[in-house]
């Protein structure tokens, strides 16, 4: 075959737009837009380095022991974030023990049961329910649900017979379990917006063929799509608690900020944000200040860590599984050969 | 896996499956009623099942509605008594004196998330575009940094604009409380913004090249206007994270007066009932402010699919 007539000049038009891109073509625009980068990596680094070189002076007075050892006395110099850590993971657990059966059977009953007409409103005015500040859920739970579970709900807790090993002693209101309570409250749409959004990933047809087989609705969402969403629903949970263990403010005010050893859920507590909202401002400049900078270190560590894996099972999963529904519903997106790398 | 696919059964209730012989047929056919009484004994027993399942999701639907249910209405029950727009006007007072108002509160919230758009809308923007245009390892690294730092606790992004605006200065800031909320903010435009300029087809992109446009005027004519409602839905979006936050003030702002959400901490936690509802009426406003801006946010993305089609 021939070459085409003219062809032969498309590499060097090619090229002439290229030398007129690489001259003229925006050269300010290319830099404006590497600087924005540039400052946004700048940022992150900046964030993990100051907090690390602040909370270093802590590390050195008490060593690595800091982040296990057990006394958190600023006024005896004696600093370590071993109770908070354990505070921040009960009250996590807990709000979690709430947060998954409530949160994957919304989402369930959103993805599979409700007929459209529910389903879009509900699923809005849960994602609402992610705007409201946290402030204002703190303020609530401090000053309406604090008095009804000191007075209704945490005696309750305490009558049934199993559950008494975990809620004893005097009811006051604010405790590890009131705290707890908010978490799962403010992680509650993060759980349904995402799981629901892996529960109507599952391929359609899988469900088809398990009604073929004469499997009855609920066996359906039992065998083809809770399995089918597994990963999704695990990528879901992990950036929930990510969220929770990172949530600072409303927790400080209902948790009762008392950083001893917890022995009942219905005894005030203590985690590493609350105790760094209650503790800044009135630390000791210097090393005082540094060690609470350290559990403010603590604390980025373990969520960090928390949704790295989140983030890394929802790659894994890719957009193909994860996100099936969604790209149906973008009729723009362009196909996977348009999308090829931009030359720059 | 009560009767979908389980070979165990299938082979209890018919002995010698498989054989498909005329014979074998009339041989089994007596036992035809025993096979149906059991099937519907289980299919009795899965239909209880999913009626209960039915019935927990929904007990489960109410249950996560109910906070949201309670928390406005406990917001407007509390706060809408306090409400005036003498209220929204004036400026705080001291515990004990009657009257007074949030209008500093208002105006400092204001500023500092204005201040905090300023800085991270242009720096949100240019990363999205960076993203939208490059593919490859770094832009990967980028997008995973952003994701990693939405996660973080707003509490250390706090701390570590006193480290960097306050302590250095030897004042607390508006300004450091915006660049708090500027950092908390900035991933989640990233990621919006480039979530919104995906939308826009890569076709154009390349039409506007091909008429041999600069890429600054691409990115400007065909880009960010293609994506103009969803970048404006998910930078109202940011908004609204970000007025609501409290943690990152604390070591920032210079008076808890000086921040809607501030003022509600210190006021919501006095054992008064006066500062009590104060608090009260400024979570109205602030809730009301964060709800209306949610529901603009989601109307524009609402209008963005809805014209697509």
């Amino acid at each position: 075959m021939t070459a085409l007539p003219g062809l032969a000049g498309v590499a060097s038009v090619k090229d002439a737009i290229r030398r007129r891109h690489g001259r003229r073509g925006g050269r300010a625009y290319v830099v404006v837009r590497w600087a924005a980068a540039a400052v946004f990596v700048a940022l992150l680094c900046g964030l993990v380095a100051s907090i690390a070189v602040d909370s270093s002076q802590a590390l050195a007075h008490t060593g690595i022991g800091f982040i296990w050892s057990g006394t958190w006395n600023p006024a005896a110099n004696q600093f370590g974030a071993g109770i908070l850590v354990v505070g921040t993971i009960v009250t996590t657990f807990v709000a979690m023990v709430i947060v998954v059966p409530v949160g994957l059977g919304t989402a369930a009953f959103l993805s599979e049961l409700a007929p459209r007409w529910l389903a879009g409103p509900l699923s809005t005015a849960i994602d609402l329910l992610a705007a409201v500040p946290s402030i204002v859920v703190g303020l609530w739970a401090l000053l309406v649900l604090s008095p009804v579970f000191a007075d209704h709900v945490e005696p309750f807790l305490k009558s049934v017979p199993l559950l008494q090993w975990f809620f004893h002693g005097p009811a006051y209101g604010p405790s590890i379990m009131l705290a707890s309570v908010v978490l799962a409250v403010m992680t509650l749409p993060t759980v349904v917006a995402l799981s629901r959004t892996a529960l109507s990933g599952v391929a359609l047809a899988d469900r088809e063929a398990a009604m073929a087989l004469g499997a009855t609705h609920w066996q359906v969402v039992r065998e083809v799509v809770f399995p089918g969403a597994r990963s999704g629903i695990a990528a879901a949970l992990t950036l929930a608690v990510g969220r929770a263990l990172g949530e600072s403010i409303a927790v400080a005010m209902v948790i009762g900020n008392n950083p001893s050893v917890p022995h009942s859920l219905l005894a005030p507590g203590a985690t590493l944000g609350s105790a760094i909202v209650n503790e800044f401002a009135e630390a000791a400049p210097g090393i005082g200040t540094s060690s609470v900078i350290a559990l403010a270190a603590v604390l980025l560590m373990l969520t960090l860590a928390v949704n790295a894996g989140g983030q890394a099972l929802l790659r894994r999963l890719g957009p193909g599984r994860l996100l099936r529904s969604e790209r149906a519903e973008r009729p723009a997106r362009p196909g996977r050969a348009a999308r090829r790398e931009v030359p720059a | 896996m009560n009767g979908v696919v389980d070979p165990g059964r299938a082979r209890r209730y018919e002995d010698g499956a498989g054989d498909d012989s005329e014979a074998s047929w009339k041989a089994r056919e007596h036992r035809r009623p025993i096979i149906q009484a059991a099937a519907r004994r289980t299919l009795k027993r899965r239909r209880l099942a999913g009626r209960l399942f039915r019935a927990l999701c929904v007990l489960c639907a109410a249950i996560a509605l109910a906070p949201l249910v309670a928390l406005v209405y406990y917001t407007a029950e509390r706060g809408l008594p306090g409400l005036s727009f003498g209220f929204l006007i004036h400026a705080p007072v001291p515990e004990g004196i009657p009257g007074g108002g949030i209008s500093t509160a208002i105006v400092g919230s204001a500023e500092i998330v204005g201040l905090a758009l300023l800085m991270a809308i242009p720096v949100g923007l240019f990363t999205a575009l960076f993203l939208h245009e490059r593919r490859g390892r770094l832009a990967g690294a980028i997008r995973f940094g952003a994701d990693l730092l939405t996660g973080v606790p707003s509490i250390v992004i706090g701390i570590f604009a006193y480290a960097l605006l306050v302590r250095p200065l030897h004042h607390f800031s508006n300004l450091a409380a915006a660049f708090a909320l500027g950092v908390l903010m900035l991933p989640i435009m990233i990621r919006a913004d480039e979530e919104a300029m995906r939308t826009v087809a890569v076709d154009l992109w390349e039409a506007g090249m091909a008429l041999g446009a600069r890429r600054s005027r691409v990115a400007r004519s065909v880009v960010l206007r293609g994506a103009l409602p969803g970048l404006v839905s998910g930078n109202l979006l940011a908004v609204s994270r970000g007025v609501g936050e409290t943690a990152p003030l604390l070591f920032t702002v210079a008076a808890p007066s000086f921040a809607m959400t501030l003022f509600i901490y210190t006021e919501g936690t006095q054992p008064f009932p006066t500062a009590q509802q104060m608090a009260w009426a400024t979570a109205f406003v602030l809730l009301a402010f964060v709800l209306v801006l949610s529901g603009v946010a989601r109307l524009v993305a609402w209008h963005l699919t809805r014209k697509a089609r």
